[in-house]
């Protein structure tokens, strides 16, 4: 459902992505994972739809259709959703009004009627419960004054709330402590479905051994430059991303 | 002499001709003579420097005597609150609208049209300040058509608040005054607003007097949602004795040209002053705030903070001084002016202005001006919210953190739905 082909973009003058190629198929988890400085957000911010960056070529077809004509907004209600790397705060604007928002713009471009107000807070509650978050955090504003964890769990919240078709998870493991990250990933792995497809951005293993990928990927110099199972991803643990650099597959400058 | 003033002269020798008190035409002759020595305003004095009156000069307002038959009363949002409400149309009174038949005990409210020579010689001796915060504080002496006099007895507490809802029906300028008188330990809140006809020009032009005797406290709120055509200046001044608590929301959210000119006195000491503002501008509007916080005697606190929203060729300016008296020690002080410029074209000029002559002080002052953060822009919008709503909350949020501080639930609730109103061009 979601095909990357020769895939190359830049951020500013810069080329990030250099001819990325990727398939996913619906059910399917692959896990990304590279070096600092690979391009792995860029990838998870192109398929979002961040304005920074300028795809130069290559194609991006979701369900057959090119995810590069549609809006932000646009994706996100066709089914595909970014867990960031970096939640942002948005002081003023309430967690509960915006899960509302979201799920309602969603359903009203899917032809449904709104949720009505009390159908919509059991359904919330309910998620809440699995993130184990307390439902005071609905009142606050978004991610105001959040600590790093429960920020982490809010996008999940959002994710399960969403129930989107693809969710991109960038860096979800990171600057989480082993219970955040539990969390964490319970709620993810509640939300495997044969119809729900992830793509898993991380720099370390850590996080695939709560979360088993069917796909790693390792991302350097913005290629994918080698492909695998989940033994992949063990492989990097124990050797490291030094040797990509000694393939000379890293990429120019570096 | 402009076409505005030459109607001003008009509407003069009108009232001249009133058989009304002597010391009354007295006083008049006197502001007129006083704001013939000001001048009428323009761009060369600092204080109008970046807002000019070149627009509404060429207007020959005429004062408003009849209604238009046609006009039919805008929403009463506020009355879903409880409350006393004075309403005013073109100016003057509107009995039928108001519920002031019946007050509670410790409030007594006075019109000047139906004043005693007495009276209005103290409601003028009340207003002398507020007068000369602008040469149209003169002006508004020689012209005044209609004011309300609130005064509150010792001790008096009013649960609920006062409303001033004034709208227009046509074409005119009004010069009117409110003097609100609070006694020691009294409480109120008073809730104005103004609004007037799409696209007919009009102009009110209001001084406004708040005496607080010791422990006094007041909240004011105001909302400034005029059309296009709608020309706004307002001087207001407030004078707190011991322990006094004012307390000021304006919030200028429409208008062609607002120009508000507010002073404080602290007077003695432990008087408390909170300003929260907002102002909101969007094509060809503009919002002026002058605002002086002067503290004069030891202990007292000011806690001033303004947020600007400007769209289009909006245009805003902000000048917030404080100053602290010589032996105005232990003086607790903070100002803040925010800015989010929405559009390329629209124009802020902020300055804040700190004259400091005591030595033992917390003062800190802050000014930003900066444009909708695009992280959380992109966020929203990564969460399916259309573009054009996730700039509006997102311009929503940056003014609610003012909206909020209101006391009054009720009140509170009405101005975050008008913060909420689109005027950003959706």
């Amino acid at each position: 459902m979601l095909q990357i082909k020769e895939l190359t973009a830049s951020v500013g003058d810069k080329e990030i992505l250099k001819g990325i190629n990727l398939n996913v198929n619906p059910g399917e988890i692959h896990a990304i994972m590279g070096p600092n400085g690979s391009g792995k957000s860029t990838l998870s911010n192109v398929l979002a739809g961040r304005e920074n960056v300028t795809v130069t070529g290559g194609s991006l077809l979701w369900h057959d259709k090119n995810l590069l004509d549609m809006e932000i907004e646009e994706r996100a209600r066709e089914g595909i959703f970014l867990a960031f790397q970096y939640p942002v705060e948005i002081p003023g604007v309430g967690n509960v009004y915006l899960l509302k928002a979201a799920l309602n713009a969603q359903r009203q471009h899917r032809g449904l009627p709104e949720l009505d107000a009390m159908d919509f807070l059991a359904l919330v509650k309910e998620k809440m419960k699995l993130m184990e978050m307390n439902e005071s955090m609905l009142y606050r504003a978004v991610n105001e004054g959040f600590s790093g964890g429960e920020k982490k769990r809010n996008e999940i919240l959002q994710m399960a709330v969403l129930e989107p078709e693809l969710a991109i998870l960038d860096e979800t493991d990171s600057g989480l402590d082993i219970d955040a990250l539990k969390i964490v990933s319970n709620g993810v792995n509640s939300l495997r479905s044969p119809t729900r497809s992830m793509i898993l951005v991380t720099h370390y293993q850590r996080l695939l051994d709560y979360i088993k990928p069917d796909f790693v990927h390792v991302l350097a110099g913005g290629r994918i430059v080698r492909s695998g199972g989940p033994e992949l991803a063990h492989e990097l643990e124990r050797d490291g991303y030094a040797w990509i650099a000694e393939s000379g597959a890293y990429g120019v400058g570096l | 002499m402009n076409p505005y003033l030459e109607q001003c002269q008009v509407e003069r020798q009108k009232r001249q001709t009133d058989p009304v008190d002597s010391a009354d035409q007295q006083r008049r002759a006197l502001e007129w003579q006083r704001f013939d020595e000001c001048g009428w305003p323009n761009t060369r004095l600092e204080k109008w420097k970046y807002t000019s009156l070149s627009s509404l000069e060429k207007l020959a307002l005429p004062t408003a005597l009849v209604r238009d038959p046609g006009f039919v009363m805008g929403s009463q949002d506020f009355l879903r609150a409880d409350g006393l409400v004075i309403s005013w149309v073109d100016g003057q009174i509107d009995l039928e609208n108001s519920s002031i038949s019946e007050l509670p005990a410790g409030v007594e409210i006075l019109f000047w049209s139906t004043m005693t020579p007495d009276e209005r010689d103290k409601f003028a001796q009340l207003l002398v300040q507020s007068r000369r915060l602008s040469a149209l504080g003169a002006l508004n002496g020689a012209l005044l058509s209609e004011g309300v006099w609130i005064r509150v007895s010792p001790g008096a507490c009013l649960e609920v608040p006062v409303f001033l809802i004034h709208q227009t029906s046509q074409s005119c300028a009004m010069h009117l005054a409110v003097v609100v008188e609070m006694a020691v330990q009294s409480q109120l809140t008073i809730c104005e607003r103004w609004m007037s006809t799409r696209d007919q020009p009009t102009h009110v032009n209001l001084v406004t007097a708040f005496h607080l005797a010791e422990y006094a406290q007041l909240t004011w709120i105001k909302a400034q949602q005029g059309g296009n055509g709608s020309y706004h200046t307002a001087g207001l001044w407030a004078a707190l004795l011991g322990h006094a608590q004012l307390r000021l929301y304006p919030f200028g959210l429409a208008g062609s040209l607002v120009r508000h000119d507010i002073q404080v006195l602290l007077q003695q000491p432990r008087a408390e002053c909170t300003i929260r503002g907002v102002y909101r501008v969007c094509d060809r509007e503009m919002q002026d705030f002058h605002t002086s916080v002067e503290h004069l005697a030891p202990h007292c606190t000011s806690d001033e903070c303004f947020k600007g929203v400007l769209d289009g060729s909006g245009k805003a300016v902000f000048n917030g001084q404080v100053r602290v008296a010589l032996d105005a020690q232990k003086t607790q002080s903070q100002l803040a002016n925010h800015n989010l410029l929405l559009s390329e074209k629209a124009e802020i000029n902020t300055k804040p202005e700190l004259e400091i002559f005591a030595d033992d002080v917390r003062c800190s002052h802050g000014t930003t001006v900066g444009q909708l953060d695009e992280n959380q822009w992109f966020y929203l919008r990564s969460r399916g919210i259309e573009m054009e709503t996730a700039r509006h909350l997102l311009v929503h949020a940056f003014t609610r953190e003012i909206s909020d501080a209101i006391p009054h639930a009720g009140i509170r609730d009405v101005m975050n739905q008008w913060l909420g109103d689109d005027c950003y061009g959706a």
